[in-house]
């Protein structure tokens, strides 16, 4: 409350506490904190020697390079007969890889949950820095090792998808785990079911639904990545991406783009239509 | 047990029956979608002759075992390259996600059948096309070097911060902002007061969760000649030092761990 | 006969936190039907749980039925636990399972992995639950789910589900606490006269002294984690309630 100035109503009002709006420390640690982004990003323009004016420059630019050769798009080359079995083959890579994935994913995830997980010490470190580790490299990368090791072919491809989506699918299932309601699962503890029984009656029923929907997303996302695992020998249509790209026929790069888009998009309405579906299951 | 219980307990056991060989029935609905992707993918392309059998196999990865800790000196400054790019590529998203966010929120769209449509439009493609495409479109417009890499990352993020974005302009609540209003504050005040503050903590996580993202994009970008730790993958790989390669994998794990300390409390003090 | 006998059962959550239950001796009879009572904060709700190791011990003996509870692991002591009937206080049943389901769920200390995870229980299983199902008043409500039905339903379930375990010992903590008041009785009723009728002791932590004093026969009063009352519910008087409570404050 303020107080005025022994009863004179005219005197100014001294407040009784200081306020102001920048505080020490906080107020010093942000703006340093935004300034250090400011300077970091500046030296990383100069670190890795991009001029600013190009990065303008570049859309106006790409603008006009997809007006000259990459367009009209060469749609005789996607409707190839060869081609489109690659997209075919895209298409069951990616379920083949999503299935595996996220069968792996469940008990990974049961592991990597805090609070269901069968042994704190063994299971749940284990399980943790599996889907960490299979989360960190990307698909890319696995499609390389893969192929490394097994040659070319849809073997490497499936098995760099189902290692992507172990990862994509497992973080998501162990956060749903961890946000269970933990009654069912104590008193099937105090029942005397092992750890496999109490987490098949006392948590997926829990997360079933929530699981259907991730695995739908799961699938969705493998088959953005299965586009393009064949263009580092991992089968599918990323093979003819890379031909195309490498004998520089702008053209059926375009067209190849073209058809990877629209197949994405479609791909995203199924995914989408099927998660509202699955989200009236109950 | 009367007879009348015992006679129930069959209708019980019969129900259970049937609803088991439903599922059993879905199961083996799935297997044979599967076995078919299968076949035609795995079975009918893989040489297997080729692959030397599961030593052959074992042998292959045991080559990877062979750490090259040589490499080392040689990708500190990849690292941090590649950290860059993840950092300048991420903000170059942010940038470019204003605009897109703008047109792609129902509330604040400039025009609801024009501009609506080509705001959400942009987020799906920018979400369709893998950032490895894009960077091979932008090295055909640019070159090599660290710049494509950039910005393949940048359009790779426009989609997801300009969708939540979207989405925070959509949900915020009116109150503040009729609050403002009502003090008599201006369009510039309103949006700075008003809007800013609601919808900030939850774009700044995004942000911070996007970079994330995008130190795991980076490191591939020169897989297509971005430079980077990815550069030197694909060294590595062209020259089957198996070794090397487990180095470089060894150095993004710490690149993404080091990322996901920041981005943890970078989120932390910001919501 | 004491069943469960109780030395010196001391309850520590953290290393350094402060002790919930600060040495509890007590023992319970085969014919029992034992009330744990005491103002929210006293270590009912721990003590119940101590007995199946729901809660660990930090120090004490638990004996039942002549065995050391604490020495148990594994496998060892999922078996002592499928002898113990447990009913909770929010039900914790599956919510997405039918009643039937919820009630063979009992069984699984019982059951093999493989045929739990099949739910392929054996015809003496159903015949049990269809049985028990009659006996708590459920029978048309068998392949509903869990979450279609009401409160007292489902505490009813819950009590099927344990008496599917055949316990020797019933543990309940606060049954009737999410209950209305003439639900209330009417489980406790329901409980008390299958516990007679199965010959199983029952210990049961009670939130309404009422009901405590109305429906067990032996009391035991909790405050601040030591034991301040226990005897034959005939010989507890209003005085010593009173003193057990005095420091709560509602």
């Amino acid at each position: 409350m303020l107080r005025t100035a022994d009863g004179d109503p005219r005197a100014p009002i001294k407040p009784l506490r200081r306020w102001s709006r920048f505080r020490y420390p906080n107020t010093l640690l942000s703006y340093g904190a935004v300034l250090g982004i400011l300077a970091f990003l500046a030296y990383s323009l100069e670190f890795l020697d991009i001029d600013l004016a190009r990065i303008v420059g570049v859309f106006p630019r790409l603008g006009d390079l997809i007006a000259t050769r990459y367009y009209p798009p060469d749609i005789d080359y996607v409707a190839r007969p060869d081609f489109l079995a690659s997209v075919l083959h895209t298409l069951q890579m990616s379920l083949l890889g999503g299935f595996f994935g996220v069968l792996i994913a469940v008990p990974l995830a049961w592991f990597g949950a805090h609070n269901v997980t069968p042994s704190r010490r063994l299971a749940y470190p284990f399980g943790r820095a599996a889907i960490i580790s299979s989360r960190a490299i990307h698909e890319t990368i696995w499609t390389v090792l893969f192929v490394m090791v097994l040659g070319f072919g849809s073997l490497a491809g499936v098995l760099a998808l189902t290692m992507f989506c172990v990862g994509f699918a497992g973080k998501l299932f162990a956060d749903e785990i961890e946000a269970i309601n933990m009654g069912p699962v104590e008193a099937l503890r105090a029942v005397g079911a092992g750890p496999l029984q109490v987490f098949h009656y006392a948590v997926l029923p829990q997360v079933r639904v929530a699981f259907v929907g991730i695995a739908i997303y799961t699938w969705d996302v493998a088959f953005r990545a299965a586009t393009v695992v064949g263009f580092f020998g991992g089968g599918g249509m990323g093979l003819y991406l890379k031909r195309t790209v490498q004998q520089l026929e702008t053209n059926s790069v375009a067209a190849i783009l073209l058809t990877i888009v629209t197949l994405v998009c479609l791909a995203e309405l199924l995914s989408g239509w099927l998660r509202r579906l699955a989200q009236r299951m109950r | 047990m009367t007879v009348l219980a015992r006679s129930r307990t069959d209708v019980v056991l019969d129900a259970r029956r049937r609803r088991r060989i439903g599922r059993v029935g879905i199961y083996a609905g799935v297997a044979a979608i599967l076995a078919w992707c299968l076949q035609s993918t795995i079975l009918a392309d893989t040489e297997w002759s080729r692959l030397g059998g599961g030593l052959g196999v074992l042998a292959g990865v045991q080559r990877f075992l062979w750490l090259d800790f040589s490499l080392v000196p040689h990708l500190l400054v990849p690292a941090v390259e590649t950290f860059m790019m993840a950092t300048l590529g991420t903000l170059l998203g942010c940038v470019l996600s204003l605009p897109v966010a703008w047109f792609g929120a129902l509330n604040v769209t400039p025009s609801r059948f024009i501009a609506y449509p080509i705001g959400r439009f942009m987020m799906v493609v920018s979400r369709s096309v893998h950032e490895i495409i894009w960077a091979l479109l932008f090295v055909g417009a640019v070159g090599l070097g660290a710049l494509p890499g950039v910005l393949a990352v940048a359009m790779r993020s426009v989609g997801f911060i300009s969708k939540i974005t979207a989405e925070a302009i959509e949900n915020i609540d009116p109150k503040p902002v009729e609050a403002i209003r009502a003090v008599g504050g201006n369009h510039f005040q309103v949006m700075y007061y008003g809007i800013v503050p609601q919808i900030l903590p939850v774009i700044l996580g995004t942000i911070i969760f996007e970079w994330d993202i995008n130190i795991r994009r980076s490191a591939v970008m020169g897989l297509v000649g971005a430079g980077g730790l990815g550069l030197v993958f694909f060294r590595q790989m062209a020259q089957f030092n198996y070794g090397g390669v487990t180095m470089v994998i060894l150095a993004i794990l710490a690149l993404i761990a080091v990322g996901e300390v920041v981005s943890h409390y970078a989120r932390k003090a910001v919501t | 006969m004491a069943i469960l006998e109780v030395r010196n059962l001391r309850v520590r959550y953290a290393t350094a936190g402060p002790e919930i239950l600060r040495g509890i001796d007590f023992s319970v009879d085969a014919d029992d039907f034992c009330a744990v009572i005491g103002p929210s904060g006293a270590g009912k709700s721990t003590l119940i749980r101590c007995i199946n190791r729901l809660v660990e011990p930090s120090a004490g003996e638990i004996i039942l039925f002549g065995e050391d509870v604490r020495a148990l692991a594994g496998r060892e002591l999922r078996r002592l636990r499928r002898g113990i009937g447990m009913i909770f206080q929010e039900f914790n049943l599956v919510d997405r399972m039918s009643v039937m389901d919820n009630v063979l769920s009992g069984r699984l200390g019982y059951t093999g992995s493989l045929r739990g995870l099949l739910r392929l229980f054996p015809r003496a299983d159903i015949d049990r639950a269809l049985h028990i199902l009659d006996r708590v008043g459920l029978s048309d409500h068998i392949e509903k789910r869990a979450d279609e039905l009401s409160g007292g339903q489902r505490q009813r379930v819950g009590i099927a589900r344990a008496l599917m375990q055949e316990p020797r010992l019933l543990l309940l903590d606060e049954p009737t606490s999410a209950l209305d008041p003439k639900i209330s009785r009417d489980v406790m009723g329901l409980v008390k006269g299958l516990a007679r009728e199965y010959r199983v002791p029952a210990l049961c932590n009670m939130h309404d002294v009422q009901l405590a004093l109305e429906f067990c026969n032996r009391v035991i009063g909790l405050q601040d984690g030591f034991k301040k009352l226990d005897g034959p519910v005939e010989t507890i008087r209003k005085a010593d309630l009173d003193e057990i409570y005095a420091m709560e404050v509602l």
